[in-house]
């Protein structure tokens, strides 16, 4: 009876990741927590971090799950933060009724939008919509203002990537803007 | 043999749904009406816990921001505070609890008749009202009934012991995994309201923070100036009837009043009615008044938070008559908490086009 006891506290005391319960919870952790990284590692927005500072951006991010069809968010409303796809494929549309909507982007795994954000609550420009059953990271302003104010240099950090992501879609922008330009400019001439 | 009609109501799945929703909704009104008065020490708890974190975080940020983790820095604050109240009990409480005792057993060793007596005395020709029989009686049963309600609050001092240890305990643990706790609950509102839960919540916390910081250390400010000020004019009990003005200053309009009243009767009785040191009291109090409404509020207190002065009568009046003078000086944050939660409800809603 009493090596009984024994054996049932030892039982207890010693459950380490190998055993069945324990450790599928905590392997089912490790492993979301990799897979997490690894997407946030492929993200621009979190480029040159180190990896404690991707796990503190980590311990930030809320795991939503959302069905086919259901809308993620939608134009007009004020922006809270930007989303990544863990799993699924997620669609970005302009145009309030389902009749005026046109497919922007198709975003999967890896993939972010909504990083504008991040800045401020100015309206969403499109609404982004789950196509399939669909797992989302998100990462919001209210969580990276308070990051900002407790850890300033990994906010710095991420905004400094954010500038550099924007700068570089303003030279896009330009590039395309002087391309339709000179155009114009050959179609005038040709006239 | 005739079968008996059969009764069939069809319902559709939405129907059963909003039934079902309705009755538990219904359910959990009622069991949190009959729950309430039954945990209110413990909801009263959470609920101050929940502002001291909400006034405590700014600082527990600020230490983590010098590359400290937040356990230990939860600690610092803590053990921060345990210090500074020390030292403020070891130095300011027993000049108070003296106050206070010889306030309550009658002013310098006089029982509350006595003491009535020599004001009557004093202000007798001065103010002949209060030479009235039926007032003199009045105020005497009011004080003899204070002293009954201190001897029921020192039996309550080891509850209220027991509720501190409770207090520090919980608020240390919403300042050390606040955030965690937030975004569990968070997690658990629907996808349709998730966003709009998060800024509301957001604003709501931040608006509500810096009110009550601010009402704080604007009552922190008016309360040293006033001790101050007492102590330069040597009226006695300056440091209770100081602290009680900072206090009584979160109250708008009636709380300056109710601030200046019982230094003005302490000048008073301890001057044998000159009129002379009531008006020096009172310019003292109208300086500090004028100097908090021009200086320090404008710079502390947020506009947003500010209420209508008519708003502001009533929730007094009503936190007055619901829980007495701790409720009036309640009843403005709670209106606050209100308007704000409601404000940002509204903006969320119509903004997220729930409705």
């Amino acid at each position: 009876m009493a090596a009984k006891k024994k054996k049932t506290n030892n039982s207890f005391f010693n459950f380490h990741a190998g055993d069945a319960v324990w450790g599928n919870i905590f392997k089912k952790k490790a492993s979301e927590e990799e897979t997490t990284m690894a997407i946030l590692k492929r993200v621009p927005l979190f480029k040159n971090m180190k990896k404690s500072s991707l796990r503190e951006f980590e311990k930030l991010l809320h795991r939503r799950t959302y069905k086919a069809d259901e809308a993620i968010f939608w134009e007009g409303e004020p922006g809270v933060g930007m989303y990544i796809v863990h799993e699924g494929t997620v669609a970005i549309y302009k145009g309030s009724s389902e009749k005026e909507r046109e497919e922007l982007a198709k975003l999967a795994h890896g993939e972010f939008f909504g990083e504008l954000a991040l800045l401020d609550e100015s309206p969403r420009s499109a609404t982004a919509m789950a196509l399939e059953d669909s797992k989302i990271l998100g990462l919001f302003r209210p969580d990276l203002l308070e990051l900002i104010d407790r850890k300033p240099r990994l906010g710095n950090q991420l905004l400094f990537n954010l500038s550099l992501l924007i700068g570089e879609r303003l030279k896009h922008t330009n590039d395309e803007l002087q391309t339709l330009w000179d155009k114009l400019e050959d179609t005038k001439v040709i006239k | 043999m005739e079968q008996p009609p059969v009764l069939s109501v069809r319902f559709n799945p939405g129907t059963i749904k909003k039934i079902i929703g309705g009755f538990v909704l219904t359910l959990g009104f009622v069991a949190s009406l009959i729950l309430i008065p039954i945990l209110q020490s413990v909801v009263t708890i959470l609920i101050i816990a929940f502002f001291l974190a909400l006034i405590l975080n700014p600082l527990v940020n600020f230490i983590e921001n010098r590359g400290i983790a937040r356990l230990l820095a939860s600690v610092l604050v803590f053990a921060m505070i345990l210090f500074l109240g020390g030292v403020g009990f070891k130095f300011l409480a027993p000049r108070i609890t003296n106050e206070i005792k010889q306030l309550s057993s009658g002013v310098n060793e006089q029982s509350p008749g006595e003491t009535l007596q020599k004001l009557q005395e004093n202000l007798g020709d001065k103010i002949p009202f209060l030479s009235n029989p039926m007032i003199q009686k009045e105020l005497k049963k009011k004080i003899d009934d204070l002293l009954k309600k201190s001897f029921s609050v020192v039996v309550n001092v080891l509850s209220a012991v027991v509720s501190i240890i409770m207090l520090a305990f919980i608020t240390f643990f919403l300042l050390k995994d606040g955030r965690r706790m937030k975004k569990t609950l968070v997690s658990w509102v629907p996808n349709r309201y998730f966003e709009m839960t998060l800024i509301i919540l957001h604003k709501t916390g931040t608006q509500l923070g810096r009110y009550i910081r601010g009402q704080l250390l604007v009552a922190s400010i008016v309360g040293s100036l006033s001790i101050f000020a007492l102590y330069l004019l040597e009226i006695k009990y300056a440091f209770f009837i100081g602290a009680m003005a900072g206090l009584a200053n979160m109250i708008p309009y009636f709380g300056p009043i109710v601030g200046a009243v019982p230094a003005i009767i302490m000048a008073l009785i301890h001057n044998d009615g000159s009129l002379e040191i009531v008006a020096v009291v009172a310019v003292a109090f109208a300086t500090i008044q004028l100097f908090e409404n021009i200086f320090v509020s404008p710079f502390i207190v947020s506009k947003s938070v500010e209420l209508h002065p008519m708003t502001v009568i009533i929730v007094i009046l009503i936190g007055g008559q619901l829980v007495g003078i701790f409720g009036m000086l309640l009843a403005v944050p709670t209106a606050s908490i209100i308007k704000v939660t409601a404000q940002e409800l509204h903006w969320g809603l119509k903004n997220y086009r729930i409705f």
